[in-house]
Order: structure tokens, then C-alpha cells, then sequence
């Protein structure tokens, strides 16, 4: 799950696109790629509200910065084939991106070792070499063994309640513990990465394992989707492959007669890399004495202090943010280089979005701050 | 990914379809101490599981079979010869390879002295489950449940050290001190007479002796009475809301206004003294 970071006060952010931090989105889409084939998503995307921008990765302009100013609100890395960028895509780009509020969507090579998959390592995934894609042989089946029904698993970002299994063709990566990495897709207990073609690739398989350390990327704790939160609350969706992306996936069937659960999954999974859903914000913080209704410069030792927040969610239907008093495990911590207090906000009943505490400040005299700090995966 | 590049892939898959199943031949596992003796040697049955198995921290577990294929009793090598050890509670798993020959034979040793990495984190009260995944390009996959496995509880991972912050902490609460006590009223008002009490005979003296200070509002010397006044109200002021600079400005102003009248009215009183006046 990715986290939901809310600092001290929201940011003020315009309610007219369809995400909750713009609309303008940059396709890196790699030539060979058929743009026809990725339509479902693509105009799923439109349709949404989104302007979407195309460009080669070679392709100069449009800049992704530009006089250090992102470009783009969302940057789609659709680029599995591509070693060399232009100039302005680099690891280091993207990084600055992701903390200039630009989210990212970037699905890995099976084949080859680019720039998205090096960057993979400093969002504490690990890769398996490059041109090892997840193989399963179960179930048996008519595709290959490299196009994987997956179903799916339980993750706090994409619904999963009647989402039927997911067509996969990709790179599985295994994870080193990260609050801010949440798994969205996890491959099958039975897949495995291997470069072989054959029954005779076997003795590779236990061989690459008996390597020790990552030797052998199989099992149920690889993902293949995951999404990644970064402090500045930018988000970023890592997949395995992009042709879970594609028409020919969406239409596939993964059940009989009904079609695979792809175009949901990777429109719900792009929603929260979108900043569309799960998203908070606080609109406002106020705090006074009890029987009181203005704030006072100073407290003193013992005063009984109310302390109230209004917080609101995004809504991508309506683009307007509500009022939310879903949560109810909200704390707020009075502090003074550490926590004296730290206490429940709980929402108020009365009142949507309006989240209150009443409590006695501690008989110690300092400059002390209201902090809340709410962090969950997700 | 493009799919053309596995088209070889895919021709093989579609050519399994259809294949024969893989099968197990005479799977057998043994466990045995650290000094070599047997402790437990059965044959499994695939229809049925067998007593969970325990292994002791320096016990070693054999398993070895033959992989064949269902209708033949031809030994093949499948591409995928895994044993899945899954805890159904903490849904941890973890996958190892077996080597097999190319007749199908395969064995494999777990020794509890030396664990493999892909043995998941265990507890002391959960099983493992072990199932063996046979998956192969060219017959169709087969899984089999083996056994349950009980292994001595393993250390937990150390959690990453954000990880709590992603979840409600431990609430504090702020230990007060206890209120101020304070004591009963007659004591105070006893200790306030107490206090008083040489007020009380200072001002009886005072009244018994009458003394007269018949100059005191002469224009020598009231100033200096006066300054000295102005001198104890700075004090006060002091004490209520002035900054200590404040105080040494005004007291040192003050202070040479005090000397001069102090200076007349003590020359006015020794004139009085004398009868110069």
C-alpha cells in the first residue's frame, strides 16, 4: 500500500482535472510498441479527462522539464526495447520529477537492462537478470508458458472484490522491506524466472539457486505490480511488463467466456499512481481553549486545549474534494522535541471531515507544536 | 513484451496441452539425527498425508523420488521441480529448486544445521506446508501435496525502521504532578499571626514612644523623602514588569537626583542641629 503522508497543512490544489493534481500526462511510448493496441487504456485514460501527450523515448520534444519546471502532472514509461534515451529521461530526471510532484508509471523490460530497470534499485526492488521473464506452467493452458493468468491478491491500492485473474507477461521482482513499497500484484506460487525454453533448462534453474542470495526469483513473495509512495507524496507504479497494458490482454479471456480483469486492474492501479484515489488532505487545523473560541498566542501549564482538524478526500467522479471522517485511527501528538502527548483525533460524529480532541496541556513550560503525522500504506 | 519473441514458447506450450502427466514414483523421505542415526523412514503416500514431521535444529531430512510420466513408467526431467514450503498462517512461502537427474531421479537434503535461505521465517506452533511442483514445456503440470512439517522456530526478521510509523503508535499520556497541597486554614491563619506578630509590637513601641519628625515636610528635605519614595516605587515596578537595564537607567538618574537631595537635607538638619537656623 502506498502511504497517505499528511503534513501539517494540505496543499491547496486545484479541483478542476480529473486527478487531484492535474491532468497532463507524457506517453514515453517506444515505436515498436503498436499505440493501436494499448487504446483500451489509453482512451480509458481520455475519456477520464486526461490530455495525453505522445513522444518516442529518443524524441527530444516535448521535455519532460523544462527550466527546472516539470512538464507533466503523470509520465507513463511504456519503453521495453529502449537502452538510450533522449538527454532529458535519466534516472536522475525521473527522481527529480517525483520530487517536483510528477507521478510515474514505468513498466520494467523483461529483456533488457534500461534505465527504468536500473532505477528499480533505488525503490528497493529487486530485478532478476535481464531476459529472465516469470514463467508458470500452471494451469495448463494454450498460451505460452511466459502469458500468465494471475489472480489477484489482496492489496490496500486496487479493489480486488469480483476482479477476475489478470493476464501477465513480464519480469517479477522481488522487494527488500519498504513501508512506502506496497505490493499490488503478486505472481503466482507456482511462476518462476527462467531464461530457458526447454525441459533441458532445469539444471540452470538449480544451478542460478544454489548461487545463493537472489539465485532464484520464484514464488508467491515476488510482485509484479507495486506501487511506491515517495515523501513528497508523489507516487510511482511499478509493473512488470507493459502488455498487462494492452488490448490484446484486455480482451483475452481469462475465464470462460468472460474477459481477463486487465483493463480494471490497470485502470484502478493508475487512478492511485494518478493521485486519483486515496488521496487526503487537511483543509484546515485550529486549536483553542475549552469554553473558548479563539486561539491564544501562548497556553499555560494545565490549560484543557481543544484541538480540531477538518480533513477532506478526494473525489475523482465529482473532482471535488469531501469531507472524509473515515478514518479512525488518526493520533495527534503534542511535542516538544519529543512526543508528551500523543492522543486519538477521533472524527466527530456531528460534524463530516471535522476531527476533534480535548486535552490537558503537560505542567512543563517549552515551545511545544500539534503534529499529525498519518502515514498508512495505501 | 512483445509476443512474437516467444512464439517458440508458445508452439511448445500448445504442443503440452494434450501431453502426458508427470507422476511420482516411490517417493521416500527419511529423517535422520546430527549423528547419523535413522529417526523416521516411510515411503509417502500421495492419497494420503503422513504424521506431520518434525525436525530437531541439527536433524537432517532426505526426501527422494522418481518423476515418471503417468501412463509410462519412462523417468523424465521437468523443467520445474519445486518444493513449496507455505505457512498457511503468516501466508510466508518459500520455493526450492531440486535437482534431478535426467531420468527422473531426484533426492533432497534438508539439514537443520545449515537451513537454505528459501525456507520461509517459522514458528514453533505452525506447520509447513510441502507440496512439490513438477512443471515441464512438454507434459501437462502436476502438483502434489507431501506432508506437514513442524521446523524449530526461526528468528523474525527485523522489521523496517519506518515501518511502525505506518501504523497507530502507542499513545502517551503526560505524567502530571500531583496538586499542590495546601494546608488547612487555621494552621495558615496561625502562621500568618505568627508572622504579623512582631508588626504588631513594633508599631506598640512605636505608639508608646511618639516619635516627631517636625521637618519632614520642609521644602530641604521632603525632596530627599520624596526621591527615596520614587526609589523603593522603581523597585516595585521592577518586581511587576521593567527589564533589568530599564531599572539601572532610571535607578542611576534617580539615584543622582537622591544624592543632591539627600546632600541639602542632610546639610539643613546639621544647620537645625547646630541652631544656625
Amino acid at each position: 500500500m502506498a502511504a497517505w503522508l499528511l503534513a501539517l497543512l494540505g496543499l491547496a490544489i486545484s479541483a478542476c482535472a480529473k486527478s487531484s493534481t492535474g491532468n497532463s500526462v507524457l506517453v514515453l511510448l517506444e515505436p515498436s510498441l503498436d499505440k493501436a493496441n494499448f487504446s483500451t487504456f489509453f482512451n480509458g485514460l481520455t475519456e477520464s479527462g486526461y490530455e495525453l501527450t505522445f513522444r518516442a523515448p529518443r524524441d527530444a520534444k516535448p521535455a519532460v522539464i523544462e527550466d527546472d519546471v516539470a512538464q507533466f502532472s503523470h509520465v507513463v514509461v511504456f519503453a521495453p526495447d529502449t537502452k538510450s534515451f533522449a538527454q532529458d529521461v535519466t534516472p536522475q530526471s525521473l527522481v527529480s520529477l517525483l520530487s517536483k510532484g510528477t507521478n510515474l508509471l514505468l513498466a520494467l523490460s523483461p529483456k533488457k537492462q534500461t534505465i527504468v530497470n536500473s532505477l528499480a534499485a533505488e525503490f528497493s526492488l529487486i530485478l532478476p537478470p535481464p531476459g529472465t521473464p516469470l514463467i508458470s506452467h500452471f494451469p495448463e493452458r494454450d498460451t505460452p508458458a511466459t502469458v500468465i493468468p494471475v489472480k489477484p491478491t489482496e492489496n490496500p491500492i486496487v479493489p480486488t472484490k469480483g476482479l477476475l485473474p489478470v493476464w501477465f507477461s513480464g519480469v517479477p521482482f522481488a522487494y527488500s522491506p519498504n513501508p512506502l513499497l506496497v505490493p499490488i500484484l503478486n505472481a503466482p506460487s507456482e511462476s518462476f524466472a527462467a531464461d530457458s525454453t526447454t525441459d533441458s533448462g532445469a539444471e540452470g534453474i538449480v544451478e542460478a539457486a544454489d548461487k545463493g542470495g537472489e539465485g532464484l526469483w520464484a514464488g508467491s513473495q515476488l510482485a509484479l505490480v507495486a506501487g511506491f509512495q515517495a515523501h513528497g507524496d508523489t507516487r510511482v507504479l511499478w509493473a512488470g511488463g507493459v502488455d498487462m497494458f494492452s488490448d490484446e490482454f484486455a480482451q483475452k479471456e481469462s475465464a470462460k467466456g468472460q474477459q481477463s480483469g486487465n483493463a480494471q486492474f490497470v485502470r484502478d492501479a493508475a487512478a492511485w499512481a494518478f493521485r486519483e484515489s486515496k488521496v487526503l488532505r487537511i483543509d484546515s487545523v485550529a486549536h483553542h481553549r475549552v469554553n473558548e473560541t479563539e486561539p491564544r498566542e501562548t497556553y499555560t501549564t494545565n490549560d484543557h486545549v481543544v484541538f480540531n482538524t477538518h480533513i477532506s478526500m478526494f473525489n475523482p467522479k465529482t473532482s471535488v474534494w469531501e469531507p472524509y471522517s473515515g478514518i479512525s485511527d488518526l493520533q495527534l501528538e503534542f511535542t516538544m522535541l519529543d512526543p508528551h502527548i500523543r492522543t486519538s483525533l477521533p472524527p466527530v460524529p456531528s460534524n463530516p471531515g471535522e476531527y476533534e480532541v480535548t486535552f490537558r496541556v503537560p505542567d512543563r513550560h517549552g515551545v511545544f507544536k500539534f503534529i499529525i503525522d498519518y502515514k498508512r500504506k495505501g | 513484451m512483445g509476443l512474437l519473441s516467444f512464439c517458440l514458447l508458445s508452439l511448445l506450450a500448445i504442443a503440452g496441452v494434450d501431453a502426458a502427466q508427470l507422476s511420482l514414483q516411490s517417493p521416500r523421505f527419511t529423517i535422520s539425527s546430527g549423528d547419523a542415526s535413522q529417526l523416521r523412514s516411510e515411503p509417502i503416500s500421495l492419497k494420503q498425508r503422513p504424521e506431520p514431521l518434525k525436525l530437531a535444529p541439527t536433524d537432517v531430512l532426505k526426501l527422494s523420488f522418481q518423476v515418471v510420466e503417468k501412463d509410462g513408467e519412462k523417468g523424465v526431467q521437468p523443467h520445474q521441480t519445486f518444493l513449496r514450503f507455505f505457512d498457511a498462517v503468516s501466508g510466508e512461502e518459500g520455493i526450492q529448486p531440486v535437482r534431478v537427474s535426467s531420468s527422473g531421479k531426484a533426492k533432497f537434503e534438508l539439514n537443520m544445521a545449515k537451513p537454505p535461505g528459501s525456507i520461509p521465517p517459522t514458528t514453533a506452533e505452525n506447520p509447513l506446508n510441502v507440496s512439490l511442483l513438477l512443471g515441464s514445456f512438454e507434459h501437462s503440470p502436476a502438483r502434489y501435496e507431501l506432508f506437514d512439517l513442524f521446523l524449530p522456530a526461526s528468528q523474525s526478521a527485523p522489521p523496517h525502521e519506518l515501518e511502525h510509523t505506518f501504523h497507530p503508535q502507542p499513545l502517551i499520556h503526560h505524567t502530571f504532578r500531583p496538586e499542590q497541597k495546601v494546608p488547612p486554614r487555621i494552621i495558615s491563619a496561625a502562621g500568618a499571626i505568627l508572622v504579623l506578630a512582631p508588626w504588631v509590637v513594633l508599631v506598640g513601641f512605636l505608639a508608646h514612644i511618639k516619635p516627631s519628625v517636625p521637618q519632614l515636610l520642609s521644602i530641604n528635605i521632603f525632596p530627599f523623602i520624596a526621591t527615596l519614595g520614587a526609589s523603593e516605587a522603581l523597585l516595585f515596578w521592577y518586581w511587576v514588569d521593567l527589564k533589568l537595564g530599564d531599572v539601572l537607567l532610571y535607578g542611576g538618574v534617580l539615584a543622582l537626583f537622591t544624592a543632591a537631595a539627600g546632600k541639602k537635607a542632610l546639610a539643613t538638619k546639621g544647620d537645625l542641629r547646630v541652631g544656625r537656623k
